[in-house]
């Protein structure tokens, strides 16, 4: 498969399309089709001049980024100084952020263009891209049903070519969930690895910013763009710059040892599983040794999950009083953030905190021992992302059904690993994504395996 | 409290009593906050941002603010929910 962000970021270092022309289309672009994708909130009216300025900047010889020209949607939790940082909530709807992220500054300073504002579910709370204040996006790889979430119009705004690159989050699977559903490439980095500076947390514990591209090189070159240490966060690891795209080859996998759990077919829905099984067979053909990986407890993961997720968004929202800017969360949120935020609140009473929340962060500790144990035994695990399709959107699920939308991407959270997706197929026209999961800093296997899967199709 | 919220603030106890029952069988072990225990907790001290930069700022945070004097101060009424505590 042609790299295509690789070919296009050439392109314009070379003056062969400029900047501006490459923006300019985007936007174009989304004017005519998003309106139906809904995949934006807001557009960055200083983009076209961004873009202008780099081409400057190669018309004089001087030197550019590594993302220079390319076009990139940010999510809505993550600050951009002058555009709106909504967390698609009527919370937020007109807090215009004062600074940009930690990543946001990179990207800059990479010479990305930044042309606006991705949909997300509300504060992240939704696995389905539908909890949106703003409305629901509609998935441009099988139209009719749901993106997937929370980083609903940033895998959107991907796979319909508004963008190049887009800046997800990850809390329980949100960059991967939605990378499946939409066809396109995601990655959620190794705790720590990435800086969460400028982004409005949904779990602290949990929560990283990582890529959702076209293809594996733009993942590559937007990971190794955020991440590294910085002084600004502390709950890093200590990590400086790290270089995964010159690494990157399209090379068969010998040598390396690939995990498979038994687990997976039990949770996963049988059609999805068979296009699951088909790219292991690839892998074995590339010349990886597939092995079996014992993961027990795997499904006990989502219920710890929910409960500490909602006790850090519950104690993270706090500052959402309506007092400094905003409006007060409780009175401006959709059902869902509402429930989050009530659920924490009664963990997080003093009676309830040692049944409940210490409790849950035992079963952490679980599935965090099974995962490292597992992948002391093998490079990377690879499965399912999602245990089902993508439901049309619209439909009405219970609570429990589309929680377990995220049965499979939860563990790498709990466990602070890493794990990509990559397309694997379709099942009646609807995209199934294949998870790489790595160790934690194993960034590299994982794309690499991402990568040798891509280049055969 | 609304009944929408009564709802709501079921359906969210629910799902954490599910979990107790979900958790019965596993073993007790030590918590885990974080996952990785090697986090480079402590940040360098740094100079104050300049004085334009700040004032900059101020400007944008004002800006944001639902209601603010003639001096820029912050001027918010006594919430609704603390009069009913």
């Amino acid at each position: 498969m042609v790299q295509r962000t690789l070919e296009k970021l050439a392109a314009i270092k070379r003056g062969e399309i400029s900047a501006a022309d490459s923006v300019a289309a985007a936007l174009e672009l989304i004017e005519k089709k998003d309106k139906k994708i809904n995949s934006f909130i807001e557009l960055n009216q200083n983009a076209r001049a961004d873009a202008e300025s780099l081409d400057r900047k190669i018309k004089g010889g001087k030197k550019v980024g590594r993302l220079a020209g390319l076009v990139i949607g940010i999510k809505s939790n993550i600050n951009v100084a002058g555009l709106r940082a909504t967390c698609a909530s009527r919370t937020l709807e007109n807090y215009t952020s004062t600074y940009d992220a930690d990543v946001v500054k990179r990207v800059r300073a990479e010479d990305g263009i930044i042309v606006g504002m991705n949909n997300m579910d509300e504060f992240a709370c939704g696995s389905s891209g539908e909890t949106s204040a703003f409305g629901p996006t509609d998935n441009p790889a099988a139209f009719g049903h749901i993106t997937g979430g929370s980083s609903s119009g940033g895998a959107a705004a991907v796979a319909a070519n508004f963008c190049d690159i887009c800046l997800g989050t990850d809390t329980g699977g949100s960059i991967r969930n939605p990378a499946s559903h939409c066809g396109v490439v995601g990655f959620k980095p190794t705790y720590g690895l990435v800086p969460r500076q400028g982004l409005i947390d949904l779990g602290m514990s949990l929560d990283q910013i990582g890529p959702l591209s076209r293809d594996v090189a733009g993942a590559a070159l937007m990971l190794e763009t955020i991440a590294g240490k910085t002084g600004n966060e502390c709950v890093m690891l200590d990590v400086g710059k790290v270089n995964y795209s010159e690494k990157l080859e399209s090379k068969g996998l010998n040598g390396m040892k690939v995990g498979i759990s038994p687990k997976f077919s039990e949770l996963t829905d049988p059609a999805v599983m068979d296009v699951i099984d088909s790219q292991v067979e690839k892998l074995q053909d590339l010349g990886a040794e597939v092995v079996d990986v014992e993961l027990p407890n795997l499904e006990h993961g989502l219920s710890a999950y929910y409960l500490i997720v909602s006790v850090e968004f519950f104690s993270g929202t706090r500052k959402f009083d309506g007092r400094k800017y905003g409006k007060r969360i409780e009175e401006a949120c959709g059902e869902e953030v509402l429930r989050r935020i009530l659920r924490g609140r009664y963990i997080s009473q003093k009676e309830y905190r040692g049944k409940f929340y210490q409790r849950a962060l035992q079963v952490r500790t679980l599935i965090r021992k099974e995962l490292m144990s597992a992948l002391k035994q093998v490079d990377v695990i690879v499965g399912p992302t999602v245990p089902k399709l993508p439901h049309k959107l619209g439909a009405k699920l219970s609570l429990m059904e589309m929680y377990a939308y995220d049965y499979l991407t939860i563990p790498a959270n709990l466990a602070g690993i890493c794990a990509g997706v990559i397309r694997a197929g379709e099942v009646n026209g609807v995209p199934v994504g294949l998870q790489i999961q790595g160790k934690a800093l194993g960034e590299l296997d994982a794309l690499q395996v991402m990568r040798s899967l891509e280049a055969i199709e | 409290m609304s009944e929408r919220a009564k709802e709501i603030e079921k359906s969210a106890e629910e799902i954490v009593e599910s979990f107790v029952k979900d958790a019965e069988k596993l073993p007790e072990l030590k918590e885990t906050y974080y996952s990785q225990e090697t986090y480079n907790i402590t940040r360098p001290d740094g100079e104050p941002s300049p004085e334009a930069e700040r004032l900059s700022f101020r400007r944008k945070f004002i800006s944001n603010m639902p209601g603010s004097d003639d001096k820029g101060n912050l001027k918010v009424e006594v919430a609704k929910w603390s009069k009913e505590r």
